[in-house]
């Protein structure tokens, strides 16, 4: 088995990168690949709590590298689900406890058994970032479509395009607006792909329910009637290389939007 | 029941001229992203986008005789390539001789000045030559070094 490193990145903090590796990640293992998670945020770890692992965190991967521990001894299961994997990042150091040629050796021994290494990048592009990229040959950037968010996005993209071992990038397009988009007060989805120019790989609604996947540290893409859910599980299956269209996000989708659509129609048609 | 039908519609009127005046503001975010993009990838500052957009006034200005204020530079992007797209409104061609001795005056001064520095300016070609090669992209101090050396002359 030869797996896929895919390391997911954004510049900007606080768009969605951490939120983004934890539910891909489940997306894929839920699809039946064999999945690790590297969170590479030394200092600032946060991927155990989205999955919720937090407690189950014995090793870090600077246990590994200071070989305190074998690299499998370190590689935390989910709950759910055999086939995820977390490798966690240690937090009482700092960025430069681990290098990034230990980094890519790590990546080079978890190939041999998982189809998807993902690794959770952290914000910023000094030495964190420089790490992170290291071992993937992929790369996933998460944007929003503000516009702090998709400069940095460039910028991220610019240092991926210089990188010889990143074969391809891919933009994921988070917490979208409809209703802003609607009204002309946000940037569509079209607006940030033709400023950017590059591949889109998913669409995600913002959606209220990942603040509260977030509390219970269970990924949305476990909730079936997720919208947000079923966005990031078309993710997974793209990476995984089916063609699935991008969700319409226009069409409200609860009966309550429903219902208000059909009445402020009505409202509409008796003012005309 | 009337009036507050007339004032309605007179409310929307206005509304209405007001939106279509008024960017919106993902417009305006398009429109600021797109300039600050082409500055971050190119190097390029507004006040080096002036000068160069000054310099180019005085070149073209030796050949047709154009609206100086008017005359707009701007890095474009069409697809992955970038381009600067020059707009030019020219008010009058100019004839023939007034070209030529645009031209001629233009001779003039730089071998004046050619004799003054030659010596200068071989030494430097000749440094130039085995350095700037293998170049496509200016970075930031090579601009920077090619305009104190414009500022000096």
């Amino acid at each position: 088995m030869s797996g896929r490193v895919i390391v997911i990145t954004s510049g900007k903090g606080g768009v969605g990168k951490t939120t983004t590796n934890a539910n891909i990640g489940t997306a894929l293992a839920r699809a039946g690949k064999k999945v690790v998670m590297i969170d590479t945020d030394l200092g600032l770890r946060n991927l155990d709590l989205l999955l919720g692992l937090e407690n189950r965190i014995v090793y870090t991967i600077v246990d590994v590298v200071e070989e305190r521990c074998k690299l499998k001894q370190a590689l935390v299961k989910d709950k759910k689900n055999p086939n995820l994997c977390l490798l966690a990042a240690a937090q009482t150091r700092d960025k430069t406890a681990v290098t990034e040629e230990q980094l890519k050796e790590i990546c080079e021994q978890l190939k041999k058994d998982f189809d998807f290494i993902l690794i959770d990048c952290p914000a910023g592009i000094e030495q964190g970032f420089q790490n992170a990229v290291a071992g993937a040959s992929e790369a996933i950037v998460v944007t929003t479509p503000e516009m702090s968010a998709v400069r940095d996005a460039d910028r991220i993209i610019g240092l991926l395009e210089a990188k010889e071992e990143i074969k391809s990038y891919k933009l994921l397009l988070n917490r979208v607006r409809p209703n802003l988009i609607k009204t002309n007060d946000m940037m569509s989805v079209d607006d940030v792909v033709e400023i950017l120019s590059a591949d889109l790989i998913g669409i995600i609604p913002e959606d209220t329910g990942i603040i509260t996947s977030t509390n219970k540290g269970e990924p949305i893409v476990n909730d079936e009637k997720s919208l947000a859910g079923k966005a990031y599980n078309n993710v997974a299956r793209r990476i995984i290389g089916e063609d699935v269209p991008f969700l319409d996000l226009e069409e409200p989708q609860g009966v309550m939007a429903k219902m208000k659509k059909f009445f402020s129609g009505l409202i509409g048609k008796e003012k005309a | 029941m009337l009036l507050a039908n007339l004032y309605n519609k007179v409310l929307g009127f206005f509304r209405q001229t007001d939106k279509e005046q008024e960017e919106s503001s993902k417009d305006t975010a398009c429109n600021r992203l797109r300039v600050v993009l082409m500055q971050d990838r190119t190097n390029l500052t507004p006040e080096l986008m002036e000068r160069m957009r000054r310099e180019m006034v005085d070149l073209l200005s030796k050949y047709v005789e154009m609206d100086k204020e008017a005359l707009e530079l701007n890095l474009e992007q069409d697809g992955d390539q970038v381009a600067l797209m020059l707009s030019i409104p020219v008010i009058r061609a100019k004839d023939e001789d007034e070209i030529k001795a645009a031209l001629e005056a233009e001779d003039k001064k730089s071998e004046e000045e050619s004799d003054e520095t030659s010596e200068e300016t071989k030494e430097e070609l000749e440094e130039k030559s085995s350095d700037d090669a293998d170049f496509v992209n200016y970075d930031e101090e090579e601009i920077e070094d090619d305009i104190d050396k414009d500022d000096e002359e």
